[in-house]
């Protein structure tokens, strides 16, 4: 293994598949995220919650390096993934997003066909045999696959949200990550779509590991295993406030700020 | 008294007639009268296109004929076939250079390029080199590509001089194609562990077609147009050896050139040159309508095969939509 990770970090157990390390977050002048420490354990949902601006979508971001793509931006701490730390000069960006993939706010299907929205990821990923069986595969683990067999050459934008979204959640399985990231995944769906993808949450963890940012506290207390809260101090940078079992944050928060958010008394 | 003031202690109106205030009536005939204008600018675009269509084809369909469209002209036949000919050839080696140096220079501003000084000046070179006269460029052409390269008044040095002329314009109708590529596709890619390049070539590129297809058109009408670069590097004459040619280095004349030789000197030994000239005005303009709608159709089913019946998604939207 590394000789990195030989700090304390329970990296070998294989209980937490991620762990992110004193996180901390800048862009440019501004700092984002302080000393963020969570560990995520595998094939659990962890949920991410807390007012606007406390930046756990940054967090979520900086955990499979797409805050790469922001040229301000700086990240200190560590962030272990099997122990390896994924901001060793070592890295391969790519080869990490392979790994750990994300699933975003608004629908995003490329503007191609359904067939290849999946087989994008998988050829770029250096795979071409089987693709058809790969599509369907994705499909089937998306929960898309009855609504769409007979469609596959029509383009993804032609479907609805909640389906365009099962289709990109189809197209991160397709790679097969370990971890699925999502950015508040069904707040551009009404209530039938976002309870879709939350039932698809549950049957995905059996497979994957999955973090997920939600505004929707009923959302993090349906789905979720864990959850983190996020605060924000008054010069706007954000922190953990209180990471626990989910059922633990919302039936006995240990802290009075999670406690006045969860209730409804501010953000 | 109902309509005296909008205060919060007022007694209720108590009577409704359903009638609009003064003001609201005032705000009404304010809107139809702007909606007028508004409307009498798109017409008179319109009409205007079309009286141009309208009087150049029927001043010029007459003189169509055979001999005219698909002989070279003699003494006694105004004939542009070649002139035809010489014009697609230089719309295609124009293009040749163009496209591929516009699309990858427009790639690099939009996608690789960071904010900062060299960008800035590449950006205003590009700015300034758009707004400078083509005669300018003709003159540039002449003695570059005429006496320092040797290649003399030719097809070669015409295309060169208009790829020079035209690959600002490229550039820039490009790389606003390539911008406005939604980055939600980009993300997707990257997040897929797609590479830059890969995110670049298979999907923001294929995304950007129909914007880089309008880029296109838009400089192949300037190519097709073009005279006064043309007249100082390429001549304006036929070679004699070249009426079909594909020799680069024969002296060629395009039809816009035409048109422009016959207004200016006439044709030698025919006795109606003016007809040839409207004729000659007709075919360009049916050239350049051909390709738009040729171009128009082709982006139309593009368009249709990368999004489905959906409308094109919008940045930035929050719609909430259903499954």
């Amino acid at each position: 293994m590394n000789p990195n990770n030989s700090n304390g970090t329970p990296a070998a157990n294989g209980k937490y598949i991620l762990q992110a390390d004193k996180l901390n977050v800048h862009y440019g002048n501004f700092h984002a995220v302080r000393d963020v420490s969570i560990n995520f354990e595998r094939n659990k949902i962890t949920a991410l919650i807390g007012p606007s601006g406390c930046g756990k979508s940054t967090v979520l971001r900086s955990l499979n390096r797409m805050n790469d793509l922001v040229d301000t931006a700086r990240i200190d701490g560590h962030v272990r993934f099997y122990g390896k730390n994924l901001y060793d000069p070592d890295v391969d960006a790519a080869e990490v997003r392979r790994r750990i993939g994300m699933v975003f706010q608004k629908p995003n299907p490329f503007p191609k066909s359904i067939y290849d929205n999946i087989a994008w990821g998988v050829r770029v990923n250096g795979v071409r045999s089987n693709m058809d069986d790969i599509v369907e595969q994705a499909l089937r683990g998306a929960a898309l696959w009855d609504e769409v067999k007979d469609k596959l050459k029509q383009s993804g934008l032609s479907l609805s949200g909640g389906q365009q979204q099962r289709l990109c959640i189809a197209r991160a399985i397709a790679i097969r990550p370990d971890i699925i990231l999502m950015d508040e995944p069904a707040s551009a769906l009404d209530p039938i779509a976002t309870l879709r993808i939350e039932e698809l949450m549950t049957e995905l963890v059996k497979d994957y590991t999955i973090v997920i940012v939600t505004h929707n506290m009923q959302q993090a207390a349906r789905v979720s295993d864990y959850t983190a809260f996020f605060s924000v101090t008054p010069d706007r940078t954000g922190y953990l406030e209180e990471f626990g079992q989910t059922n633990q944050i919302f039936t006995s928060p240990q802290s009075q700020i999670t406690e006045d958010y969860i209730t409804g008394r501010f953000g | 008294m109902a309509s005296q003031g909008l205060d919060g202690g007022r007694p209720l109106n108590e009577v409704f007639t359903g009638r609009a205030t003064r003001s609201l009536r005032r705000a009404r005939i304010v809107d139809r009268f702007a909606t007028g204008l508004m409307w009498a600018a798109a017409l008179m675009l319109v009409a205007v296109l079309f009286a141009v269509i309208a009087s150049l084809l029927i001043a010029g369909i007459p003189a169509f004929s055979p001999e005219f469209l698909f002989t070279p002209g003699t003494f006694t036949n105004p004939g542009i076939g070649p002139q035809i000919w010489c014009t697609f050839y230089v719309l295609f080696l124009t293009l040749l250079i163009v496209v591929p140096i516009g699309t990858g220079a427009a790639v690099y501003m939009s996608e690789y390029a960071r904010p900062g000084k060299l960008t800035n000046i590449i950006r205003f070179s590009t700015e300034s080199l758009a707004s400078v006269p083509s005669i300018v460029y003709g003159v540039f052409g002449s003695i570059v590509f005429l006496v320092m390269m040797g290649l003399g008044y030719s097809i070669l040095s015409g295309s060169l001089t208009l790829a020079l002329l035209n690959l600002p314009l490229m550039v820039r109708v490009a790389e606003d194609a390539i911008r406005s590529v939604p980055g939600s596709y980009r993300e997707a890619s990257l997040a897929l562990a797609g590479s830059k390049w890969e995110t670049t070539r298979k999907v923001v590129l294929p995304a950007a077609l129909p914007g880089l297809l309008t880029a296109i058109v838009l400089t192949a009408g300037r190519i097709i147009g073009e005279t006064a670069p043309l007249i100082l590097t390429m001549g304006t004459t036929i070679s004699p050896n070249a009426y079909y040619s594909l020799n680069p280095l024969s002296t060629g004349e395009t039809l816009a050139v035409h048109i422009w030789v016959i207004k200016i000197i006439g044709l030698p030994g025919v006795p109606n040159s003016q007809a040839a000239a409207d004729g000659s005005a007709a075919v360009l303009l049916l050239m350049v309508l051909v390709i738009n709608i040729f171009v128009a159709y082709f982006n139309t089913r593009l368009e249709r095969r990368l999004r489905g019946a959906a409308p094109p998604p919008r940045a930035g939207g929050s719609k909430k939509v259903g499954t």
